[in-house]
């Protein structure tokens, strides 16, 4: 019997051709689906990109807070000159104040910024990357991008996010005593967090100014408190104002350190009163 | 053969009532209420519901992930019909894609109203950050829905309406379009296997990301733990099948008797059954790992609290362990029980055992949260009671996923053409 050679006549009895072109034109489809995906990465506003450029201090800055529990006295003073300067309305507060125990029950404040870890969980999670890390260690928001679905805020340890709930229509009643607006107000839906006055550094920076050291450049929350509980600066500069008060203490601690967050905001533990020595 | 869809009466004396439009009225009565709740979303914002900077993810979320997890079928049928070839699914691989269509587009629908800037859903597709497992997940799920869009279209395109319908016959330019559509089909009938695969993967992946979303979470010890990609995974399988158990006893065995032999019938319980209680297998590992090995020593306190406003204990271990095991068990024993209204009650539990494993996951790590203080952290109890627009909003969704499924069961055929070539 003569076998029949593996010729395309073969198959002509089918329509092979059109059962190509099914498979052919799925995969031309799919492909260029996927190809204008990836095309988009490309086409990018300039603005969406910004965080990956150097445009905010090149990396030799790394901005961070030391608060020295012991001089806290609790008068929200931080958090009242935030919502002015951030312009945000009464129950919105990036900064707060509660009042906390140590372990031997002594009562003590504990003034809570953003944090701006290291290694930010809330970062990790956005799908949009409308939360990034600046170059000089800001963790920060492109107000923008964001879409408001708030699983940043549900990553957050420090309970630090705030979404944006209502119209920002209302009176900032923050303002006059505690300072005047400084920044847009952002739309309703979207993500806000401190920016430790992201706005005053850069301008500050680029008049000349030092950021810790003029109050110009300094967040708001550290130029208002009265007892200069808190202190800013540049963590890579040893002379900064944040690194010296470091320095003073041997035992910095920083909130949640289990997880691996690294914060750039360190606190001055309190020190035992003598009372509870002798006992 | 004929196609002839029975209808379901109901009996009043001796008049046969076919309640089809009653129920399709109270439907859209239910979609009409949803449209209020989702104006008032629109207007006035997340302002409405009972979120708080707290509880920030709510009723809306559970039904998204619900509503995702019983799609599940579709994937695991596209598999058994277009790669494993198991002709004798075909018709129940149809009836699966729908599923998946429906949860998919409900659950990208309660999404789009959850976002705090609803018009900006498609900032993930083109501003990627592809660290993000919500940015995984909604990636794989726009291109999956594409994927059941491509599967489904067949499945509409195969009704007598397309091919039959007298207007075809009179005018050309209808038989033109029908005969585009024809070819349409073909060649996504074609397409089968490699979007089999591709639906495969994106399913595999979204639906562990899912769980993984929760489970990456290290500052909420309730949540952090790697079983949950796994365990999102297999109870989307088991739960997802399991519902499609029992549509499909509706909606062949009642509605369109002769087309599903009940031998292949009682193979979807027996899939359903195994995978049910290998789900629960793993269910009590995780619940022992979160128990026992957590490194959060709150757990303990968190647990405490969370029965006290709630109660947490009885909806595990009944709601989500013996809704399983006992259903598991008897939809693995079809074969030998043979009666349909026991497998079907059993198939409702793993539906309930689903929706609860979602409810209970995300509510747990945001009701009991750990506070920050550094010398004496302690479980902070936050409270939510979702508002009547959220209701709403989930009335509305839920609807569509019921009209959707009613208006299938009652006129698409089911039947396809090309597997009898």
């Amino acid at each position: 019997m003569e076998k029949t050679p593996l010729t395309e006549n073969q198959f002509a009895h089918k329509p092979a051709e059109e059962k190509s072109f099914s498979r052919r034109g799925f995969l031309a489809v799919a492909g260029s689906t996927v190809g204008a995906l990836t095309l988009t990465q490309f086409m990018l506003p300039a603005k969406a990109k910004s965080h990956d450029s150097n445009e905010h201090g090149e990396g030799h800055h790394k901005w961070g807070m030391v608060v020295d529990i012991n001089k806290c006295i609790g008068c929200n003073y931080c958090t009242y000159a935030c919502q002015a300067v951030n312009d945000l309305s009464e129950d919105m507060q990036y900064n707060k104040v509660t009042s906390e125990k140590t372990e031997n029950g002594e009562a003590f404040f504990l003034s809570r910024p953003c944090m701006h870890c290291e290694n930010p969980p809330c970062v990790h999670v956005c799908p949009v990357g409308a939360t990034y890390v600046r170059d000089d260690g800001i963790v920060t928001m492109d107000y923008d991008l964001c879409i408001g679905c708030r699983y940043c805020e549900v990553a957050c340890p420090y309970d630090a996010r705030v979404f944006n709930w209502r119209d920002p229509n209302g009176e900032n009643s923050r303002v006059p005593e505690f300072g005047f607006p400084e920044v847009d107000r952002r739309p309703r839906g979207v993500m806000e967090k401190c920016t430790f006055c992201e706005h005053r550094i850069d301008s500050g920076l680029e008049r000349g100014l030092v950021p810790g050291v003029d109050e110009m450049a300094t967040p708001a929350c550290v130029v208002v408190c009265p007892t200069g509980a808190r202190v800013f600066g540049d963590l890579n500069d040893p002379e900064s104002p944040a690194s010296q008060s470091l320095s003073t203490c041997k035992t910095p601690i920083r909130l949640r350190e289990d997880l691996s967050t690294s914060p750039k905001v360190y606190y001055l533990p309190p020190r035992p009163q003598p009372m509870a020595e002798e006992a | 053969m004929e196609n002839t869809i029975h209808v379901p009466k109901l009996r009043f004396g001796s008049r046969h009532i076919d309640v089809f439009p009653i129920w399709i009225g109270l439907l859209l009565l239910g979609f009409a209420f949803g449209g209020v709740g989702a104006y008032q979303v629109l207007t006035h914002g997340l302002q409405v519901t009972g979120l708080t900077d707290q509880v920030p993810w709510g009723l809306w979320i559970t039904i998204d992930l619900s509503s995702i997890a019983l799609g599940g079928s579709a994937f695991v049928f596209g598999v058994i019909v277009y790669l494993l070839r198991f002709k004798r699914f075909e018709v129940i691989g149809r009836l699966a894609v729908l599923l998946g269509f429906l949860g998919y587009s409900a659950a990208g629908l309660v999404l789009f109203f959850d976002l705090g800037q609803p018009l900006r859903f498609w900032h993930p597709v083109v501003f990627w950050q592809p660290h993000s497992l919500l940015w995984e997940i909604t990636m794989c799920v726009v291109l999956y829905l594409s994927v059941l869009v491509a599967e489904l279209i067949p499945v509409i395109l195969e009704h007598p309406a397309f091919r039959d319908h007298p207007l075809i016959q009179r005018y050309a330019f209808f038989k033109t379009v029908a005969a585009l559509l024809e070819k349409v089909t073909h060649i996504l009938h074609k397409a089968g296997p490699a979007l089999a695969i591709l639906g495969l993967t994106l399913s595999l992946l979204h639906q562990a990301s899912l769980g993984a979303t929760y489970g990456v979470l290290s500052g909420r010890g309730l949540w952090f733990s790697p079983t949950a990609p796994v365990l999102f995974v297999l109870s989307a399988m088991g739960g997802g099948t399991s519902l499609l158990f029992l549509l499909s006893v509706i909606v062949f065995r009642v509605m369109r008797p002769g087309l599903v032999s009940d031998k292949v019938l009682y193979e979807i319980a027996r899939i359903a059954g195994a995978v049910v209680l290998l789900c629960i297998y793993i269910r009590m590992w995780d619940w022992a790992v979160t128990n026992y090995y957590s490194f959060d020593h709150e757990i303990a306190t968190q647990k405490e609290l969370l029965n006290t406003i709630a109660p947490y204990d009885i909806t595990f271990w009944v709601g989500q362990f013996f809704f399983a095991l006992i259903p598991g068990a008897i939809l693995l024993a079809a074969k030998r029980i043979k009666n349909f209204r026991v497998l079907m009650a059993a198939s409702v539990l793993p539906v309930i055992c689903l929706i609860l494993l979602r409810w209970n996951y995300n509510f747990a790590g945001l009701i009991a949260s750990i506070t920050y203080d550094p010398f004496t952290p302690s479980v902070q109890l936050n409270s939510y009671v979702p508002t009547w627009q959220e209701w709403a909003v989930g009335t509305g969704v839920i609807s569509y996923w019921l009209l959707g499924f009613s208006l299938a069961a009652r006129y698409l055929p089911f039947r396809s053409k090309e597997a009898h070539h």
